[in-house]
């Protein structure tokens, strides 16, 4: 089959069941975050999930940021 | 320190270990600094963004709201006696009805003052989400999308399903005819009107117009918002002092 479409490959097929294990919502230091997995015990975070504005302020679980989960 | 973005030689170079903390910072957010906030804000605020998240779990790449996780904070919230007021950001492009309607009832009864801003795009079931606010701010160059109630993919066409749906939009009508200025006929117009979507029905509202039909409160940005919001948080305060 072939399909001549403009929108992306992702909106048509449907995921791999593994990539959905990759992201996961987290507590971190009491603070929501959701973070994907790299490697080992470590995470980059994605989103940070909380209300409190003053937890987008701090810099060491911004969007980008590698942490470590035990 | 010396900055030479020099594209070649920066993909050449093999990784360092140790970056310089500024570089870091650049790749991890886009800036150099963050601005700070005093400690303790009283305001929380709520991001509606993306699509929102209903029974399915989306794959990872969509950006979703997660209503199950939406919801304990908006009851951490309501609990916390240092939160006074929530201001709701939307730019969504709507989602599943019940996962929507569930956020918006939460808001609607949430006892604390609440304020809502729609930037970018507040379509579909984020309508009754914006409207749940005790005031409801639109940016002028957003959208809101008021259309039907509709599944995605094949819909069986027996009455039953029919029913379904059409009770369905009702409770979302009800919602935000209740929560807003805006007439039930009037929310009808626009969500069965011709010809302003491509083969679709429905209407597309944007800034002022959104505040003329009297589903939003006032058209403006993050500045006015707060003002309301603390206006409100205000006023509360007055309220309660006079009951204790």
């Amino acid at each position: 089959m072939i399909l001549y479409t403009a929108m992306p490959s992702e909106w048509i097929y449907q995921a791999e069941p593994s990539e959905y294990a990759k992201q996961k919502v987290v507590n971190f230091e009491g603070i929501p975050l959701l973070v994907e997995f790299t490697s080992g015990s470590e995470y980059r975070v994605i989103q940070v999930m909380s209300t409190d504005p003053n937890d987008f302020m701090n810099e060491n679980i911004g969007p980008g940021v590698k942490i470590t989960l035990s | 320190m010396d900055f030479e973005m020099n594209g070649n030689d920066q993909e050449q170079q093999p990784k360092e270990d140790k970056q310089s903390p500024l570089m870091e910072k650049i790749q991890q957010l886009g800036q150099t600094n963050v601005p700070q906030l005093s400690q303790d804000s009283k305001i929380h605020c709520l991001t509606i963004v993306g699509q929102i998240e209903g029974h399915l779990q989306l794959p990872p790449q969509n950006k979703t709201t997660k209503y199950e996780h939406l919801i304990p904070q908006i009851v951490a919230i309501e609990q916390n006696p240092k939160i006074e007021g929530l201001l709701v950001i939307l730019n969504t492009v709507g989602g599943d009805v019940e996962a929507g309607l569930a956020l918006a009832e939460m808001l609607a009864s949430l006892s604390k003052p609440t304020v809502s801003i729609v930037l970018g795009g507040g379509h579909s079931i984020g309508v009754p989400i914006a409207v749940s606010c005790d005031y409801a701010y639109i940016a002028e160059s957003a959208t809101m999308t008021i259309h039907p109630i509709r599944l995605t993919g094949l819909v069986i066409g027996v009455p039953q399903t029919f029913e379904y749906l059409d009770k369905m939009q009702e409770r979302v009508i009800n919602f935000v005819t209740k929560h807003s200025q805006i007439t039930e006929e009037k929310f009808k117009d626009l969500m069965f009107a011709k010809g302003n979507l491509t083969r679709d029905i429905g209407t597309n509202v944007i800034g002022a117009d959104a505040v003329e039909f009297g589903l939003i409160n006032e058209v403006g940005g993050i500045g006015p918002a707060l003002k309301k919001l603390e206006e409100l948080i205000e006023n509360n305060e007055q309220q309660e002092g006079l009951v204790q």
